[in-house]
């Protein structure tokens, strides 16, 4: 297999975001591959519990170089950059409400960090992880199926999500630098990571703003993709051949539709009443908000609408036939024994609160 | 048409763009951000004309009338006098500088060319706070206040704005001389200044860092806050900020010598306390009764002022800036004191100057460590 790489295991890669969810998970499995220099680049040293957890495990700890900075410093991306072959840039304004926040740190530090890349001049691949939250859902060729040759939302701004409004911007800005700089790129959009760690509900089952978890997803396929499936998504995405310039979605195989999630979630985690939204008055509801919210000139601010609709809560199937072609990639997880894995870790976690 | 110019676009800037949009006879001819692409994506959300990438190009080529300068506070002095110098009336962020001795040299260099300026301290216009100056101008405190209480919290979470700055040890928050209070606390401090006769209060300080904040690690950010100010002719306020109580107040109570005032700026409520008490158990009674109803009223208005479109989260902000702007257009009087603007500047900077000194002198009390009594 090794002919099919890249780069060598003595190469240098960098891994951004290395103490995050996905991150974390990026860093065991390329030590697990056998790679010698693996540069994790973390916001704090503090909080780094996980990296130096495994750096202290036997053999690794020469393999792992740990890096604290803060990426919207180009001063601290030229450092991070430096040598790497490979960056696997996971760090990202998630959670952010607001636009600019969510801009600041998904677009600018990635244009620093491209910069940087651009300026060291050794690089092989620039992997940008982004999100199915780029797609516009809307006017896809193939029905329901979504796949990488879907449209991406031309007025992210509209859909009154910031992350969706950074990520967009943020692939944009790699597609640049692809073209000015001639920087060497993978995209890979992932579905909805779950797994220990990350113990929410996604919002594509429902919402519980309103006081009563309102059911939102019905009959629909949940685009889930295990924590350490994902991961090696990225990894193979980032070091194989085949994956210049090409766009990754990651979902796993098997999907459960939002009905059974939720049903299972209830019997293993925790009960607690919900109510179902059927597709029809959720799509009502999310007109009348936008249109509400138009009329009022954001009195209540734009957080339901039509696109946000189309997104999260339209009747959708999903692809991942690209990854599995191009890069070899199949789910080491299955779906029925991360979702064991997960509710497992939600229990923990309720457990500890 | 008022020709509109905004310098520094991140999370501040949306709320300007956005009230901004919903003011007649103004229009956004630019923005300016340090950081080309934060400007850019201003522009590409809100109707704004054209996002420059440097400060000289902004004013020379859209030619504002008014710049909104929303930068972080070490920017605010040299980019505001700036700004004048191209004859631009300017609406400065809160605080409106790191020290007073700047303050007082903007509105000199404003009065000097003639030009207006205000500063961000847009509670004091939300609907609640216009109503309660109305009242207190109509005397129903009885004369000046006895005794004011400011109430301004802010809850630290690992996520957003506290996140970052909690694990980020160059923030420019931290350069700040107060660090988090200077940039969060002018709004519950203006609300005292308002209401203070004379210019140079005393200011006793009592600041730490929370528990909560020292069992992760943070040495630096003093996130508890306790002011006692006391006027030239008597009146006394205490100002509160905390990062650890809950709930998180934003509020401001009024006591003169024949009734009390209190608001709620979160909830949008004002309450009347009324000085006379009732005879006997009557005063058991009827006191909670008329507070039922009062925030009964409360509601309703609310309601009303929702309904009839005129209840935005940032309501205060657009009253600010339109008043701001009438008074560039009119002639008629600021919105907001310059003398208001100074005392809170002075006042702040007594609070950074008393922890900053209780700081290198500490002892061996944890708490005394942060003392001070500054006259």
């Amino acid at each position: 297999m090794e002919h099919e790489n890249i780069i060598d295991k003595n190469d240098l890669v960098l891994v951004t975001g290395a103490n995050g969810f996905i991150g974390s998970r990026v860093v065991e499995g390329l030590l697990e591959l056998g790679f010698q220099r693996v540069r994790c680049f973390a916001r704090s040293s503090k909080g780094g519990n996980r990296l130096e957890a495994l750096a202290k495990v036997g053999g690794v700890g020469s393999r792992l170089e740990i890096v604290s900075g803060n990426l919207l410093s180009p001063q601290d991306c030229a450092s991070a950059a430096t040598d790497a072959r490979v960056i696997f840039h996971l760090a990202a304004g998630r959670g952010e409400k607001s636009f600019p926040d969510a801009f600041m740190n998904s677009v600018v530090t990635t244009r620093n960090l491209l910069e940087a890349a651009a300026n060291n001049g050794c690089l092989k691949r620039f992997v940008n992880i982004s999100s199915f939250s780029v797609y516009s859902n809307q006017h896809k060729s193939h029905g329901k199926l979504l796949d990488e040759s879907c449209p991406v939302e031309q007025s992210p701004a509209l859909r009154g999500e910031a992350y969706c409004f950074a990520k967009v911007e943020q692939e944009q800005i790699v597609l640049e630098y692809a073209t000015r700089r001639g920087i060497p790129y993978a995209i890979v959009r992932p579905g909805q990571v779950y797994g220990p760690g990350n113990e929410g509900i996604t919002g594509r089952v429902g919402i519980g703003t309103f006081g009563i978890f309102l059911h939102l997803g019905g009959s629909n396929t949940i685009p889930l993709t295990y924590v350490d499936n994902c991961a090696n998504a990225i990894i193979l995405a980032g070091i194989k051949h085949g994956a210049d310039g090409q766009i990754f979605n990651v979902v796993d195989d098997d999907l459960p539709s939002s009905r059974k999630f939720l049903r299972l979630y209830k019997r293993h985690v925790r009960s607690f009443p919900s109510l179902y939204v059927p597709h029809v008055m959720s799509y009502a509801l999310c007109y009348l908000w936008e249109k509400y919210s138009e009329w009022s000139h954001d009195q209540l601010p734009p957080v339901f609408n039509r696109r946000r609709w189309h997104t999260y809560w339209k009747s959708t199937r999903y692809s991942n036939e690209k990854l599995k072609k191009r890069v070899g990639w199949m789910p080491k997880v299955r779906t029925e024994d991360g979702l064991k894995l997960f509710f497992e870790s939600c229990r923990v976690r309720r457990a500890s609160a | 048409m008022l020709r509109v110019a905004i310098i520094g676009c991140g999370k501040i800037a949306d709320s300007h763009a956005s009230q901004i949009g919903r003011i007649k006879g103004c229009e956004i001819v630019g923005v300016y951000d340090r950081e080309p692409l934060m400007a850019q994506q201003l522009a590409k959300r809100f109707p704004i004309k054209k996002a420059f990438s440097s400060l000289t190009q902004l004013l020379d080529e859209a030619r504002p009338d008014v710049v909104h300068i929303t930068t972080p506070p070490q920017g605010h002095f040299d980019l505001a006098k700036t700004c004048l110098e191209y004859r631009c009336h300017i609406y400065v962020e809160k605080p409106f500088t790191v020290w007073a001795d700047e303050a007082e040299k903007l509105i000199a260099i404003a009065n000097e060319r003639q030009l207006k300026l205000t500063v961000g301290h847009d509670d004091q216009f939300s609907h609640v706070s216009r109503r309660m100056r109305s009242i207190v101008r109509n005397g129903f405190l009885g004369g000046s206040p006895v005794h004011m209480e400011s109430y301004y919290c802010y809850e630290i979470s690992k996520a957003g704005y506290s996140g970052a700055l909690l694990g980020d040890k160059k923030h420019w928050v931290r350069r700040l001389p107060g660090k988090l209070l200077q940039n969060i606390i002018s709004h519950g401090i203006a609300r005292i200044a308002e209401f203070l006769a004379g210019d140079s209060p005393e200011v006793i300080t009592y600041g730490f860092t929370s528990p909560l904040l020292r069992s992760m690690g943070e040495t630096e950010i003093i996130d508890e806050l306790r002011v006692i100010i006391h006027d030239v002719d008597g009146t006394t306020a205490y100002f509160t900020f905390s990062s650890q109580m809950r709930p998180g107040l934003h509020g401001f109570r009024m006591y003169g010598s024949k009734n009390g005032l209190m608001l709620d700026q979160d909830q949008e409520t004002l309450i009347k306390l009324r000085g006379a008490r009732y005879k006997s158990y009557a005063e058991k009674f009827v006191p909670p009764i008329v507070l039922a109803g009062q925030y009964l009223g409360n509601a309703s208005l609310n309601l009303k002022t929702f309904l009839g479109n005129d209840f935005h989260m940032k309501s205060g902000l657009k009253f600010l800036i339109e008043s701001f702007y009438r008074s560039i257009i009119e002639g008629t009087p600021e919105p907001i004191p310059y003398r208001e603007i100074l005392l809170t500047s002075r006042i702040m900077e007594a609070i950074f100057k008393s922890l900053s000194e209780s700081v290198a002198e500490p002892t061996k009390d944890y708490v005394r460590e942060h003392a001070a009594t500054v006259v």
